[in-house]
């Protein structure tokens, strides 16, 4: 057994001793209410969650996994360099325009802000001029 | 024996990481005390020394709460897979010039996937829970943590540009001509803002928002599976501010330019065999190092929880993507054409 796989079986294995330790050592005497969901001065009720959620988050998760591909891509590219020359280099260049394209698209699609009724927002408009981003 | 080794260096990574973390808080709890000018925890121990040990005995000896609406499973292995994969990434961590548990050749790709693995548990946890504050919470923090780790991996591409390989040590010692902090300056700030807000800090710390969410995705956790997010938390901060150090500070290269002073010294006496030499050499890649340039990070974390108010979701996300990721991007486009143009694209051969 090497250090690496070691370490990779210590750690789950100090998390369960530490849960185990909580779980042997505590007192608990759960009622009711102790065990009802966290709710601020009155009665909790259930039904109020895993319910609809702002659709800013899915978007984000979406494009989020597309970036996050299309960075990882290039990873290869960047460590192999010296061997890939001009060619490489120009390939991952138009990648990237490609992706920069779908990004400004993006940005014009307004799909990457959350609504928000507060007066002041980071993405304020103070040029009047044509833009792709603020409009 | 080879056995015992192995057990051996397990723990002397694992019990000083878990011990930094303790002391992680302490000084965040002195710092901030300092800085708005209160005494802080002064009673446990020396100076307060002891307080987060007597902190996490107690958390240890509290009930745990279950509650009857939660899924059980998953509400105990969420906070479980945030400590395991915050500690895991600690692996291929180079403290000192052969001071290493992994010498992994994929070491950096390593610790992205780790990191972002992490994201699971919160969003177990805060969907487990069955409350609608840890229901919110989980989701702000998912999607920051997303986020951000798409500007992190972004620019760790962009010093990978400047190593040519995936490797943590080679990351390291390919800044013994300069620390990466001084071509890179601008990626290093984007690289800086992404780890506080990927380690969920002020003014970042929208999933644990306490004036509402009350405390974000870990509303419903009590006892020691609120000790596994508190770990966990603080052990990412400081494997970050590793990250940070290795990647654009040199790691556990020496602060101080000894190869220039060697030589300045060289030119009056003769230096090369006195015992001044062996000294700078062991300073030269001492852990201290490393454990000084990711001190100074930490206190940085610190002072800015310190001194910025923190800032409402939707500009968190619009500076993330409207902001930083274009700035990032530009510089992928630019650097690698810089790098071409000037003829300096890294090669490593492999001395196997």
């Amino acid at each position: 057994m090497t250090t690496t796989t070691f370490f990779l079986f210590l750690i789950p294995v100090l998390a369960i001793i530490l849960l185990a330790v909580n779980l042997i050592l505590s007192p608990h005497n759960p009622y009711q209410e102790k065990d009802s969901a966290f709710e601020c001065g009155f009665h909790s009720f259930l039904g109020q969650n895993r319910t609809q959620f702002s659709i800013s988050f899915f978007i984000f998760a979406l494009l989020f996994l597309l970036f996050d591909l299309e960075i990882l891509l290039v990873y290869p590219y960047v460590v192999s360099a010296y061997t890939n020359g001009i060619y490489g280099l120009v390939i991952m260049l138009v990648f990237f325009l490609v992706l920069t394209l779908g990004f400004a698209f993006e940005l014009g699609k307004n799909a990457l802000k959350i609504e928000s009724r507060q007066g002041y927002n980071f993405n304020y408009k103070s040029w009047s001029g044509y833009s792709l981003i603020y409009n | 024996m080879i056995y015992l080794i192995s057990v051996l260096e397990g723990l002397l990574v694992i019990v000083p990481a878990l011990l930094s973390v303790a002391f992680v808080t302490i000084a965040e709890r002195k710092t901030m005390a300092s800085m708005q000018r209160r005494l802080g925890p002064n009673v446990v121990g020396y100076y307060g020394l002891l307080q987060a040990f007597a902190d996490a005995l107690k958390l240890l000896l509290k009930e745990y709460v279950a509650p009857t609406q939660a899924n059980i499973i998953l509400f105990f292995l969420g906070p479980i897979i945030t400590l395991i994969f915050s500690l895991l990434g600690y692996l291929t961590v180079p403290f000192g010039s052969g001071l290493f548990i992994s010498d992994y050749s994929l070491g950096l790709l390593y610790m992205l996937a780790v990191s972002s693995l992490a994201t699971y548990g919160i969003l177990l946890a805060g969907w487990s829970a069955n409350s609608k504050y840890a229901f919110l919470g989980s989701l702000r923090s998912t999607a920051q943590l997303i986020s951000y780790e798409l500007i992190l991996s972004s620019v760790i591409l962009l010093v990978l540009l400047l190593t040519g390989s995936l490797n943590v040590i080679t990351i390291v010692e390919s800044q013994r001509a300069v620390n990466f902090l001084f071509p890179l300056f601008p990626l290093f700030l984007v690289f800086f803002i992404g780890s506080i807000a990927e380690t969920n800090r002020a003014p970042f710390d929208l999933a644990e928002a306490e004036s509402e969410l009350v405390s974000g995705f870990m509303t419903e956790h009590s006892a020691s599976i609120f000790v596994f997010f508190f770990l966990a938390e603080y052990a990412s901060i400081v494997l970050i501010c590793v990250l940070n150090s290795i990647l654009f500070l040199g790691g556990y290269l020496s602060i101080i330019p000894l190869d220039l002073i060697l030589n300045v010294l060289n030119l009056f006496f003769d230096v090369n065999n006195t015992i001044l030499y062996d000294i700078f050499v062991h300073i030269s890649s001492s852990p201290l190092n490393l454990a000084l340039k990711t001190a100074f990070l930490i206190f940085v974390f610190i002072w800015v929880r310190a001194s910025f108010p923190r800032i409402r979701f939707d500009q968190l996300m619009s500076v993330c993507w409207t902001v930083l990721l274009p700035i990032v991007i530009a510089y992928v486009v630019l650097m690698p054409c810089i790098v071409y143009g000037l003829g300096i694209i890294p090669i490593n051969i492999s001395l196997l």
